[in-house]
């Protein structure tokens, strides 16, 4: 099905220069210090900083670090390389990247504020008030921030060769010793700052990101004679003369699996516990809602960038090395890396490729930081003091806190030593994940009061499978068997790249089902569900709970 | 699906109706009323949800529009445009999509600070009366 682009072929980018290069390993040596220094600077030692940055966070400064923490490798390095290599298709990528965020300020993102507590299965245990449904929701965070992680620590490794050369670890290939390096680093960096510096480091990484994005492309878009002012709008004239695979419809992939891929996005999106994190940083849900805006509009100016990128790497490719298409054609790799490869064929210095290089790890670290950050917090505060041991110190939990980043390191590592698809495919799989299982959590549990527990561990149940069976049938078979689905009309009608198309409704309708056939909640949580919408204003460090619990303010009615 | 109660849509720029949202404001007791997407209980959430709908609705067309019009027409949707020089089809997906949803999130929030200007919520007030302070040194440890 998506054959042509989960070819493996050693993960050596041909084409692209990998040598040890000064000047940009000093940039990026620099960049990561001062990532480090930031983070040192403001360092924690308690949970509400850790997890949610003592709710000090403004709208600007929000919608960077929206921008950041969702900019990842994936749209630095992998959309590009989607859209060159699968062409129309790849632009479901570009809709439900950023369309989302719609939906998710429309549906989610006040509402979440008003909620305000600490991390997505937080929501889900209180609200549902059950300890089963906050494991399966950490267990999931953990989950997302594992599959996730995948490729950008593939986007890292791939990016590191220009750099870094093969630094040869003992055993190792060149690309799998750069994926050991950064993600030591990454990891290095997050144990020491947790959430405050982590959200301080977004906005200085979005306008790190940004700026080597939008440099590398204007610089190659002047240079090569394709574009001037507007790259985003003048790389139009030159679509005719690409191949016709670039944009025609429905050539590499169904009319089917393009909106199952936009609607998996979607959802996803509202469904990521770390995007959602960052509702719980601002001060108010006005700015919950303006930072969403914001953070929209910082994502647009790379989404925007990112395909005409990719018809300048497509043009620069064909002229250099050879065709884009048919066999062999462009690997997966190269494609992973022609935001790199487009701005060293254009023959630019060193340094200046360096620097559009550095972007991509910026990208990378960033997002590998939200992500790490939400899957420790499910696993120390929601399952280690909730659960666990509910006298856990502030200590304790921050210990566990940093042990299971660096236990999600380890294991991201050795995933991303042989992965099983191009950057975006693999981040994809976690968006149908968090499509399937926490997006209707999220959304029935504020809208609708009713939702009950029965029915949340009912719906989540049935979203956790309906997201395996693809990634057993064709996910699976790329790490131990032929790499062929075992399926091929399961994997045409569930594609694991959008599976969320088929599991939301599902999901939705167990979920109402059941939360109709068994008890209502009772009167504590709907009015906890009400509060969320009232448009009372609260104050910084109130949650929902601690209002609907005392009179609100206002009068309490005697029935 | 979508309640259409149009009884003070008309007159929103009528100071009278403007008291007057303000003052049912004041009088309800949201805890007390239920949430429900397809049924709004107050006021303020039906005209809230009014927004809501129609932003939903612009957006499916926006996101999903071009690519089904695509598949059913491909060949009218692939005509190279004039000037800009893309195919049509191309140029509503990778920039129509990302901008339209833009545009609408702001027109969104825009809305939702006029709805709130119309009840009288005020969002600055909430905000200086916690002593963050103190917050800080507990940590939430009753959690």
């Amino acid at each position: 099905m998506i054959s042509g682009v989960v070819l493996q072929s050693g993960l050596l980018p041909e084409g692209l220069n990998v040598s040890f290069k000064f000047a940009p390993a000093v940039l990026v040596a620099a960049m990561l210090a001062l990532f480090l220094g930031i983070g040192y600077a403001f360092r924690v030692a308690d949970t509400e900083e850790m997890w949610v940055a003592g709710r000090s966070i403004g709208n600007v400064e929000n919608g960077m670090a929206i921008g950041a923490n969702w900019m990842s490798a994936a749209s630095y390095l992998g959309m590009a390389a989607l859209i060159a290599l699968s062409g129309f298709y790849g632009l479901a990528f570009v809709v439900g990247w950023s369309t989302g965020y719609f939906i998710l300020l429309i549906f989610l993102a006040a509402q979440m504020r008003r909620f305000g507590k600490y991390t997505a299965p937080d929501f889900v245990g209180d609200r549902f008030n059950s300890d089963t449904a906050r494991a399966i929701a950490a267990v999931t965070t953990f989950l997302i921030g594992f599959v996730y992680a995948i490729g950008q620590a593939r986007g890292m490794g791939l990016v590191g060769l220009y750099i870094f050369g093969d630094i040869g670890l003992p055993g190792l290939s060149g690309y799998q010793s750069m994926v050991v390096l950064m993600m030591a680093i990454t990891v290095g960096y997050l144990t020491l700052s947790g959430m405050l510096g982590a959200t301080k480091n977004m906005a200085v990484q979005y306008v790190i990101l940004i700026v080597a994005f939008l440099a590398g492309l204007y610089a190659v878009g002047f240079s090569q004679g394709y574009s001037t002012v507007l790259p985003q709008i003048e790389y139009g004239t030159m679509i005719a003369e690409l191949s016709s695979e670039f944009s025609e419809p429905f050539v590499n992939e169904s009319y089917y699996l393009w909106i199952a891929t936009a609607f998996s996005l979607v959802v996803g999106t509202c469904g990521l516990p770390h995007v959602l994190v960052r509702f719980y940083t601002v001060e108010n849900e006005r700015t919950a809602r303006w930072s969403t805006v914001w953070g929209l509009f910082f994502i647009c100016l790379l989404y925007l960038s990112a395909p005409a990128f990719a018809a300048f790497g497509t043009d620069i490719y064909a002229n250099n090395i050879g065709p884009v298409y048919g066999d062999p054609g462009m690997t997966s790799a190269a494609g992973d890396v022609i935001v790199v490869l487009a701005a060293q064929l254009a023959e630019f210095p060193q340094w200046f490729v360096g620097f559009v290089a550095a972007g991509g790890i910026a990208a990378a670290i960033a997002t590998t930081a939200g992500l790490f950050i939400a899957g420790s917090s499910a696993i120390s505060h929601d399952i280690y003091a909730n659960i666990i041991n509910e006298d856990a110190s502030q200590r304790q939990q921050v210990l566990v806190g940093r042990l299971s980043i660096v236990a999600l390191g380890v294991i991201t590592t050795l995933a991303a030593l042989d992965p099983a698809a191009p950057i975006a495919a693999l981040v994809s799989y976690a968006f149908s994940l968090a499509g399937a299982v926490l997006f209707p959590m999220f959304f029935l549990g504020l809208w609708w009061e009713n939702t009950n527990r029965q029915g949340a561990l009912a719906g989540m149940t049935t979203g956790l499978v309906i997201w395996l069976i693809p990634m057993i049938n064709e996910v699976l078979p790329t790490y131990i068997g032929n790499g062929e689905p075992y399926s091929a009309t399961l994997a045409a009608t569930v594609p694991a790249i959008g599976s969320a198309l088929v599991a939301v409704p599902i999901v939705f309708a167990v979920t109402i089902g059941v939360s109709l056939a068994t008890d209502e909640p009772d009167l504590a949580t709907k009015r906890m569900v009400r509060q969320c919408h009232s448009p009372e204003p609260m104050s910084r460090m109130q949650s929902a709970e601690d209002v609907a619990a005392t009179d609100g303010g206002e009068p309490v009615s005697e029935d | 699906m979508v309640e259409r109660n149009t009884q003070d849509s008309s007159v929103e720029t009528d100071g009278g109706a403007v008291r007057q949202a303000a003052r049912s404001h004041r009088e309800t007791n949201y805890l007390d009323r239920e949430v429900n997407l397809l049924k709004p209980s107050t006021p303020f959430m039906r005209e809230h949800l009014r927004v809501v709908w129609t932003g939903f609705v612009l957006w499916a067309l926006i996101v999903f529009g071009p690519v089904t019009l695509t598949y059913v027409a491909p060949g009218v949707m692939t005509t190279q445009m004039p000037v800009l020089g893309f195919p049509l089809h191309y140029f509503l997906v990778a920039i129509g999509a990302p901008t339209g949803a833009l545009l609408l999130s702001f027109w969104y929030a825009r809305k939702r600070d006029a709805l709130d200007a119309k009840y009288g919520i005020d969002h600055s007030v909430a905000e200086t009366d916690d002593g963050d302070a103190t917050v800080a040194a507990d940590g939430g440890t009753d959690e």
